[in-house]
């Protein structure tokens, strides 16, 4: 009966789990993190995405806690001060010129899609010809962004594989420059539970001691 | 020196007899179950959303310009300022929770009932002062779910009659969701925290009046009263322990759970969201606004699936003490309640379809089904509980503290 009750108490949480239903079948991706994958990753972005994108909660100073050197990111950062965040290449007017808006910002993006880097990773790699012989997108129908890396058409399988390793480490360091306080969270998360549940374990022999003393 | 200092300030304000009054000699039933935690729960959270609240605004700008930016400041360049806004942000939802399970324990064991209706009705005063503040403390992030949440929301109040228009653009200060609501919503989710804790001081006066309710539902006799410290001040922190690993494992390893990702693009007026949801709390309402075809209606019947909790006093017709404990038919009613309030939440979660809107109307007339229903079935169920003889449980208890009484009066 007590179980019941508890389950039904739980019950109420529900409905903020059941509305994870992907809308677009996300493929499925190991974005483990590692400090190769990030790094690479990196130049990806910086070299490729930021063509057009900025990620402008991010500073240069910020690759130095990814690995980093000082001196390579004086090369990244040219005449920029260490503190100014990675904008794009293009201006935000001309970018809106050619796609007909300004490409979003991709420092949150992980986190403000369903699915966050999978989402990214399914993404770009989800362009295809469809049999007009125009490019589309599995994921996103009618994207005004273009197939950048040339998934549509790319036919050799070590070639797609390669590529797709590509955006792999992008999508790994989208995730982290969308959290990038995780790693710092769950470590600190871990000595917070193990500090609570000791506490905790005290609290609840303190408490039978404490009622012992009736009966 | 102590002593000394003590009696110092006992002479001219009562903290002694204050401590003895509402803590060390205050009685309490010894029969209360862990249910009876999440009162104390409801305050420390309060504490943890202040605490953490008040950190958060000396960092956080309310300027359509800059509101966005901030709070992103706040998680990447504020020292632990993640933490000051995941605790906050799971913090609400906690709120939430702990209050809804309270609300769930006083209406199973029946204790709205007299003489603890004014505990009832300042509760429920609370209830409607946290949905506000929470409402408005989720415009704040200015993300495309705050903008647009609360644009659907403040456009409900178009339905009040002759001066709808009036009254939107009144509580916006713009035609739209815009700067000046920002910064309104912003200083009174600022003040409400502290008339939630006014209204909590009141509601505690009025507990400290009538004393805690029990799982029989009725007044114990004194011998199975204990003070409320040490006892349930031990218990309430080995409770809160276990809540707070509820909570840590939350804000620690899934704090995105409760921040929707259309929230983290920054509101865009020109571009609504596919799927507008509120936050979890508010799907069963949401559901019942949505279930209704007339705006004016529907904000009635979701206004009223609120208020009328405070009808409970009224409609619950029957004598037989200890609620759903001892009442077999009013304890199906509430396990109905509960399921059926579950199955709106999930109805106001998904994006509105034919099936669905029937499966939310029925809910909804369910939902207020059960309070129309309550006057009747708590009669009924009292007369045939009366005719077949009350459960042996109720009855011993009824005698036992009847005689107890009895015994003190001599």
């Amino acid at each position: 009966m007590k179980a019941a009750r508890l389950w039904l108490g739980l019950a109420l949480l529900l409905p903020a789990l059941s509305n994870a239903g992907d809308e677009a079948e996300l493929r499925t991706v190991d974005l483990t993190w590692s400090a190769e994958a990030v790094k690479r990753g990196v130049e990806t972005v910086t070299s490729v995405c930021m063509a057009c994108h900025s990620l402008k909660y991010i500073k240069y100073r910020d690759l130095l806690k990814l690995g980093y050197t000082p001196g390579e990111v004086d090369v990244k950062r040219a005449d920029r001060d260490l503190d100014s965040p990675l904008l794009s290449q293009m201006p935000p007017d001309s970018a809106a010129e050619a796609f007909g808006k300004v490409p979003p910002d991709l420092s949150l993006m992980a986190r403000a899609r369903e699915g966050g880097g999978r989402y990214i990773y399914s993404m770009v790699t989800g362009f295809y010809l469809d049999p007009a012989g125009n490019v589309d997108n599995r994921v996103f129908h009618g994207i005004r962004m273009p197939d950048v890396l040339g998934f549509s058409g790319v036919t050799d399988a070590a070639q797609r594989a390669q590529l797709e390793g590509t955006v792999r480490d992008a999508a790994i360091f989208l995730e982290w420059a969308a959290d990038p306080k995780a790693q710092e969270r769950r470590s600190l998360g871990f000595y917070v539970i193990g500090y609570l549940a000791l506490l905790t374990v005290l609290l609840y022999l303190l408490k039978r001691r404490i009622w012992g003393r009736l009966r | 020196m102590a002593n000394r200092v003590i009696a110092w300030i006992d002479q001219r304000f009562p903290l002694t007899s204050f401590i003895k009054h509402e803590l060390t000699d205050y009685p309490t039933p010894r029969n209360l179950s862990y249910w009876w935690n999440f009162g104390f729960l409801a305050g420390f959270v309060l504490v943890i959303q202040m605490v953490s609240g008040i950190f958060l605004a000396m960092h956080y700008k309310p300027d359509t310009a800059l509101a966005f930016d901030s709070v992103q400041h706040i998680m990447r360049d504020v020292n632990y300022g993640w933490l000051i806004r995941y605790l906050h942000s799971t913090g609400a939802s906690a709120f939430f929770a702990v209050i809804f399970i309270h609300m769930a324990r006083t209406l199973y064991y029946g204790s709205y009932r007299a003489p603890r209706e004014l505990m009832w009705w300042t509760g429920q005063v609370l209830l409607l002062l946290i949905m506000a503040t929470a409402f408005m403390g989720y415009l704040l992030p200015w993300g495309q779910m705050s903008y647009w949440g609360a644009q659907v929301i403040t456009n409900l109040f178009r339905a009040t009659p002759f001066i709808g228009d009036q009254i939107v653009v009144w509580m916006r200060g713009d035609f739209v969701v815009g700067d000046a609501t920002l910064t309104r919503f912003f200083a009174l989710h600022f003040l409400f925290p502290f008339l939630i804790f006014g209204m909590v001081v009141i509601h505690l006066v009025g507990l400290h009046t009538v004393k805690s309710s029990n799982p029989s539902g009725i007044n114990l006799a004194d011998k199975d009263n204990i003070p409320f410290h040490p006892y349930f001040t031990i218990k309430d922190f080995y409770g809160l322990g276990v809540f707070m690993l509820v909570f840590g494992a939350l804000a620690f390893f899934f704090p995105h759970f409760f921040i929707e990702n259309a929230n983290n693009i920054p509101a865009n007026p020109l571009q609504t969201p596919a799927h507008i949801v509120p936050e979890w709390y508010f799907l069963p309402f949401y559901a019942i606004l949505r279930a209704i075809p007339d705006l004016l209606g529907g904000v009635v019947a979701m206004a009223l699936s609120i208020l009328i909790f405070s009808a409970m006093p009224y409609l619950d017709r029957s004598r037989i003490p200890g609620g759903g404990r001892y009442r077999p038919v009013y304890r199906v009613m509430f396990y109905l309640f509960v399921a059926d309030v579950v199955l709106l939440g999930y109805v106001g979660a998904e994006p509105p379809t034919a099936t669905l809107a029937i499966v939310g109307q029925v809910a909804t007339f369910m939902y207020f089904g059960m309070f129309l229903l309550l006057p009747w079935a708590s009669r009924k169920e009292e007369q045939w509980l009366r005719a077949r003889g009350l459960p042996r449980a109720v009855q011993e208890l009824l005698d036992d503290e009847a005689a107890s009484a009895k015994g003190s009066r001599k």
